[in-house]
């Protein structure tokens, strides 16, 4: 269907806002986190988008934010863009690896670097940095420790 | 005999690019596989935040050195669509055309770097000895050979000279007459299709949930390619249909992979013929780009590997605030072991390779 | 001079013996009770038993250094050809790059100029440095490896290839053994090896040996049976095991024409026992580094690598005795016949190496038993049928 009547149908989700249409086949929205299952459900098994392209994770410092990219895998290419805000001190939502399993590594990598926890992942361990590292790096808070004297 | 893990890598011949592979195995059966990254991360999305907008095109190139001008397009057009700065008629026209030779070589490298792994050492040499053409061409506009610095945020950098299209024209019929000469040697060579049939096999729905897209998904006879779906550059003007390609038994496996690339090779020797012809006049950088941006911006392009997608935060200022590098090998390697449970050890070189693996691009 | 035998007992008997007696009858008085043995020596040397053996001992080493020529030739072939296939030269170090080593160690500043580099060759010195590299590196036992198996092992699987040299006659003149059960004794000495393959792939406390070792026996097992019964198809037209009756039996025809299955049936088992391509598995680089030997290094793994080239070479010689009519042919002597079918074979083999892609294991295992094996059994029914009816 068309954009504009995508988000237009979307908006009317329970916690949803925000919605707008950024390009002729991309939709823009915003959820509550509170709201993100059935949302995301909805989204698959009613809409079709059956392909989840990035979950990235951003770091306003007031809080962290979310954003989904999802899209259709068929000709005219209609795409998805979710955004969720969460608190800075709670960072945790639910996972939608059960969903799509593609989203599986995403949310690692969004815990890796970014801190965010995904409760119902069923491996959440880091995937890009060592198992023993300390910290998440991507976070605009993170100190990088340079040790002057080991050069 | 008991069920152990064997590590493939992180030094060994098969892996094409620093990973570790941990492989359960009963006897000689694959039982469970645990893909381990991270050894070539770089953290490059960290240090673009410090960088200015123009100066992360040299940290672009770098995610997957095989295919370096597809990531660096991708970029620059993220980067555009935040800016709203539009490039001309005649930069997106020599983008369409770089980008296609680009796709050709890497997937020359793909063929280069697959057969060897089979057991036929031949197939490097002459995968490379037909890459070294392409990376000729490519050198002409940009100056470099793997690493080329070219697309920039508003066209490119330099026109391409005359000549161009004559040089182009002779190295891809040369191609063409040896990729025939590579269809006999490959396609109907027994032991490369018992290698290769039903080996490493995966549905098209299974493929879609598993977030595989780009020649893998083409693969299973899904005709989605970015190109025309998602259309930039000079692509709308082009005249294309996905070419896809099934494994006998429905969805997809070595054998229809590679056939893929190889088919998507002529594709591509196809599109710059066409681009090359319709290519018209005028300048190749747009007239002013902004050094400061603010809002936020995706764009995704058909990578050789499958859908790059790049996500840009600006905050106003002249670096940007956040960026997001979506690659295709990321998501496909989480999904390998799946396709990999139930083969024998000997079949993971063919199953890994065949699903073209960068590890620049993986562990960004 | 109608055998080697023949030749060593005329050289010992007319230029070795009447040059070492008389230093020892010289040694034999100098200091008396101690000295007295090098006399003995001289006078058992003079002997017929100890001419005997002098004269087998100086045979068994000239049909050797014959083989290890040859193979080494092969080696050089195998590098060039596998080099033009892949649209390059292969190695070029030759005589004349020597002027260019000797000027670079001496300290001069080599001599670039416009025209293509000079100092290549034809690239026959390269086997001498790669042999000059294997004896320069270390032997390391690993530190849990089994000590005493890691060293047997490879000398099993060596030294039982090495005798096959000796074994298989060149031309009635140049045959160091003609035993009358010749080429039974050779097929069991062939078959020796999977015990060194499967000793040292266990001891070196490795995975990857071991499964390469495992991998490498249980194709060795599958193979050696069509191939066996390939042979009998041969043994049972020629009437004996002796090469030389079999050579003789094909004056009239070579035996590729009527027993064309049994041929095809041999070489490509005669590939797999050698563990050539498209059989390598074993030792597949894209898996598991280097197989069965990726723990030996030094001048164990130089011969071992010599005794797998020993090893194609002979069966490619056992394949023109059986098939390609040995020795016979119209106007050459018959050892530059032996050795022209033979090299045919081994480029066939090489050309195949570099042109194919290798079959997994189980695959293998799958041609070996379900196909070749009634192959080989079709054969030696046909060969029955044929003795039965002429």
């Amino acid at each position: 269907m068309e954009t504009g009547q995508l988000v237009q149908q979307l908006a009317q989700h329970d916690g949803a806002s925000d919605g707008s249409v950024l390009r002729s086949n991309v939709g823009r929205i915003s959820i509550t986190r509170e709201a993100s299952q059935s949302f995301f459900s909805a989204l698959k098994n009613d809409l079709g988008f059956d392909h989840c392209s990035l979950i990235s994770a951003v770091d306003n410092q007031t809080g962290f934010e979310l954003v989904y990219h999802f899209s259709i895998v068929d000709v005219m290419g209609q795409m998805l863009e979710v955004h969720i805000d969460l608190p800075r001190d709670t960072p945790t939502v639910d996972s939608i690896t059960h969903l799509w399993g593609g989203a599986d590594w995403h949310e690692r990598e969004a815990y890796d670097l970014m801190g965010i926890y995904f409760i119902g992942h069923p491996d959440l361990k880091r995937v890009l940095l060592p198992d023993g590292f300390a910290g998440h790096p991507l976070r605009k808070d993170y100190v990088y420790e340079i040790h002057e004297e080991e050069w | 005999m008991a069920e152990m893990w064997i590590h493939m890598g992180p030094q060994h011949p098969m892996t094409h690019g620093l990973w570790n592979l941990r492989i359960k195995v009963n006897g000689e059966t694959i039982t469970d596989a645990v893909p381990e990254l991270g050894y070539l991360h770089r953290s490059v999305e960290k240090i673009g935040e410090r960088r200015k907008y123009f100066m992360n095109t040299t940290l672009t190139d770098r995610l997957c050195y095989a295919s370096a001008m597809t990531w660096t397009h991708c970029y620059c057009l993220a980067a555009e669509e935040l800016m709203g700065v539009e490039a001309p008629l005649r930069a997106k026209y020599i983008r369409t055309v770089v980008l296609e030779l680009q796709r050709i070589a890497s997937h020359l490298m793909w063929l280069g770097a697959y057969l060897p792994d089979l057991g036929l050492i031949t197939g490097f040499l002459y995968g490379m000895r037909d890459r070294e053409m392409f990376l000729n061409l490519l050198e002409i506009p940009s100056g470099g050979r793997l690493l080329y610095n070219y697309v920039k945020i508003g066209g490119v950098k330099r026109d391409l000279p005359p000549g161009f299209e004559a040089k182009a024209e002779r190295v891809m019929q040369t191609l063409e007459r040896r990729l025939k000469e590579y269809e006999n040697l490959y396609d109907n060579s027994k032991i490369f299709r018992m290698r290769n049939d039903g080996v490493g096999v995966y549905s098209a729905s299974d493929a879609i949930n598993w977030g595989i897209t780009g020649p893998n998904l083409r693969s299973a006879g899904v005709p989605f390619d970015l190109r025309q779906a998602d259309s930039y550059d000079a692509y709308p003007e082009l005249d294309f249909e996905p070419v896809t390609n099934t494994a006998a038994g429905g969805g997809s496996d070595c054998f229809s992979r590679y056939r893929q690339r190889v088919d998507e090779m002529h594709q591509s020797m196809d599109l710059v013929r066409q681009a090359l012809a319709k290519m018209p006049e005028g300048k190749v950088m747009a007239d002013s780009v902004p050094l400061r941006a603010s809002g936020e911006a995706f764009r995704r392009t058909e990578d050789s590997r499958g859908e790059a997608l790049m996500y840009l935060v600006g905050d106003g200022s002249d670096r940007p605030y956040r960026w997001k590098i979506r690659s295709p090998m990321f998501t496909t390697v989480s999904a390998a072991p799946h396709f990999l449970k139930g083969y024998k050890v000997a079949d993971v070189p063919a199953i890994m390779g065949s699903i073209d693996m960068c590890i620049g691009e993986t562990d960004k | 001079m109608t055998s080697l035998y023949d030749w060593s007992y005329w050289f010992c008997e007319a230029w070795l013996v009447p040059l070492i007696t008389p230093l020892l009858y010289f040694q034999e008085h100098i200091m008396p009770p101690f000295s007295n043995p090098a006399g003995d020596m001289a006078r058992w040397m003079e002997s017929d038993p100890g001419l005997n053996i002098l004269a087998w001992t100086i045979a068994v080493n000239v049909a050797l250094m014959i083989g290890f020529t040859n193979v080494i030739i092969v080696v050089y072939l195998e590098r060039k050809i596998a080099g033009r296939i892949m649209d390059r030269r292969g190695p070029m170090l030759s005589l004349n790059s020597l002027k260019e080593i000797a000027s670079d160690l001496a300290g001069y500043a080599p001599e670039y100029t416009w025209k293509t580099t000079t100092y290549a060759g034809i690239g026959i010195l390269q086997n001498v440095a790669d042999g000059i590299k294997f004896f320069c590196k270390e032997i390391i036992v690993p530190d849990k490896a089994d000590r005493l198996l890691y060293t047997i092992g490879p000398v099993i699987f060596i030294s039982s290839s090495i005798l096959l040299l000796v074994m298989v006659p060149f031309s009635p003149r140049i045959a160091a053994s003609s035993a009358p059960l010749g080429l039974l004794v050779v097929m069991a000495a062939f078959s020796i090896a999977p015990i060194g393959v499967l000793t040292t792939g266990w001891a070196c406390n490795n995975k990857y040996t071991l499964i390469g070792g495992m991998r490498s026996a249980a194709q060795l097992m599958a193979y050696e049976i069509p191939l066996l019964l390939s042979m009998a198809g041969v043994f049972l037209v020629a009437g004996s095991y002796n090469p030389m009756d079999i050579v003789a039996q094909q004056q009239g025809m070579w035996n590729v024409v009527p027993q064309f299955l049994g041929f095809i049936v041999f070489i490509v088992c005669m590939l797999a026992e050698v563990e050539r391509v498209p059989f390598d598995l074993p030792e597949a680089e894209a898996e598991l580094v280097e197989g069965w030997t990726t723990e030996i290094g030094g001048l164990r793994l130089g011969l071992v690598f010599a005794a797998e080239y020993i090893r194609g070479f002979v069966g490619a010689m056992i394949a023109t005795i059986l098939f390609l009519g040995g020795w016979s042919g119209p106007f050459l002597p018959g050892e530059i016949w032996f050795l022209l079918k033979v090299y045919g074979i081994l480029i066939f083999f090489i050309i195949l190496r570099w042109t194919v892609p290798r079959i997994r294991t189980d695959q293998i295992l799958l041609l070996g038993w379900k196909r070749l094996l009634p192959l080989s059994l079709i054969n030696l029914a046909l060969a029955i049928l044929y003795v039965e009816v002429f």
